[in-house]
């Protein structure tokens, strides 16, 4: 596995230890931690400050039912959960995540790939969330994307291969922010298809009539 | 029958020892090991225990949260529900690798998302919540050494922190703000809020050597 050099910033992961991170942007941490062992290992030693924090916590009584209440529960408890055999599909693999291989392969999601220009195929997953866009995306090889900026926030994760632009080359697992304004134009690396999981915030919708007087200041910020 | 007992029991010595030679660093204190025979033999009164002295905690944990949707209410389904998992799960719990308190404690985070998820909106997610904390480590000696000295380490340099820094930590972990939500509420610039938190993690040693960061503050 080639060595992964964009990471989550610290805040995020702090946010996703803490379990404060929305349901989008931690897919996509989630997925970058897979091919991180750096990552990882902070992510255990963040865990422990919330450890820490919670056992130095003022103990509050609990009912006195409670026990027996709990103890009730685990007597109807099966005894051990039937294993689930993972369904596949085509366009799930087995260097990806796995929480990538169940959106791929839930009936409630079952995305396809469908071309968006000439050189990208986009899939898109139900999250059951708004605020963002999840969905994989595939580079040809050596293709080039069209320039464009961004009309929200947008996390990705290379899944597979890599791509490229003009600051950067992303490999396997290298996680990218990019905020809403920024320009760039990725291309796909010559050796191979490139796939990208992303989540990309939802634009803002306006309810207020006079909405579009505020638009030219609205930054998109859902986190 | 009897051999075939006396051969199991000295598999589990010969077994025993070997642990013993390649992690010295295998916690031992009272609640992981309350939380091993759980596991291992379905031990009630070993469960009895854990539930004595974590369920309180729990209940201050849940209690402490500002999440939007999460009411006082809540607080004790939030500890039957812990310690449900805690019953169910306790057979993937590693010593070597995590404290009991951690392990809850990542037990009790995830419940709290989940049950904040089922009050939400955020319904069809073909996900449980923790796939998301899927990802193994590996387990190598050293790995597990090194978190264990990390644990000495936070639990020992927490206590020094600033009084602004330990604010914040305590707002993201317990109330569960976002940094954006703590640098609202405290009326600071998010730059200060995450460089607060920063430096709280740098005098942890949370932080893998910063050179690997591309990002900047």
């Amino acid at each position: 596995m080639s060595k992964v050099n964009h990471h989550p910033d610290s805040a995020m992961l702090v946010d996703f230890s803490a379990g404060n991170l929305n349901t989008a942007p931690s897919i996509c941490v989630s997925a970058h931690l897979h091919f991180c062992a750096k990552c990882r290992s902070e992510l255990l030693r963040l865990d422990q400050v919330g450890s820490k924090l919670m056992s130095e916590a003022e103990p509050i009584e609990v009912g006195d039912l409670l026990l027996d209440s709990v103890m009730a529960k685990i007597d109807q408890l099966p005894e051990s959960a039937e294993d689930i055999v993972p369904s596949t599909s085509e366009m799930s693999d087995v260097h990806y995540p796995l929480l990538v291989n169940k959106l791929i392969t839930a009936s409630e999601s079952t995305p396809t790939w469908r071309r968006m220009s000439a050189s990208v195929d986009v899939a898109q997953f139900t999250t059951g969330q708004k605020e963002y866009e999840v969905a994989l995306h595939k580079i040809c090889s050596g293709g080039k994307t069209p320039r464009h900026d961004h009309g929200g926030r947008e996390f990705t994760v290379v899944l597979k291969g890599s791509f490229s632009d003009e600051q950067a080359v992303y490999n396997e697992g290298d996680f990218l922010q990019r905020e809403a304004g920024d320009v760039h134009q990725p291309m796909g690396a010559q050796n191979g298809e490139c796939i990208c999981l992303s989540a990309l915030a939802a634009p803002i919708k306006l309810s207020n009539p006079f909405g579009f007087l505020m638009k030219p200041w609205l930054r998109i910020n859902p986190m | 029958m009897l051999d075939r007992m006396i051969e199991i029991v000295d598999q589990k010595e010969e077994q025993a020892k070997k642990t013993a030679m390649f992690s010295t660093e295998k916690r031992s204190d009272q609640w992981s090991m309350l939380l091993v025979s759980v596991a291992e033999t379905r031990d009630r009164r070993a469960f009895t225990q854990l539930f004595n002295h974590f369920a309180p905690l729990l209940k201050s944990f849940a209690q402490a949260s500002r999440h939007e949707g999460w009411f006082p209410g809540l607080s004790e389904d939030l500890v039957q529900e812990v310690m449900i998992k805690v019953w169910q799960k306790s057979a993937s719990y590693n010593p070597e690798k995590a404290s009991a308190t951690t392990w809850i404690y990542t037990v009790a985070r995830n419940c709290r998302i989940d049950m904040l998820r089922r009050k939400s909106n955020t319904q069809h997610l073909p996900l449980d919540n923790e796939d998301f904390w899927h990802e193994a480590d590996e387990d190598t000696p050293v790995t597990l050494m090194r978190q264990k000295r990390s644990e000495d380490k936070v639990q020992t340099s927490l206590a020094k922190l600033p009084k602004e820094q330990d604010e914040i930590l305590r707002k993201v972990y317990l109330e569960g703000k976002s940094h954006a939500e703590a640098s609202n509420e405290l009326g600071l610039p998010l730059g200060t809020v995450k460089s607060r938190v920063r430096l709280a993690l740098q005098k942890m040693q949370i932080l893998v050597a910063p050179e690997f960061r591309d990002d900047v503050l």
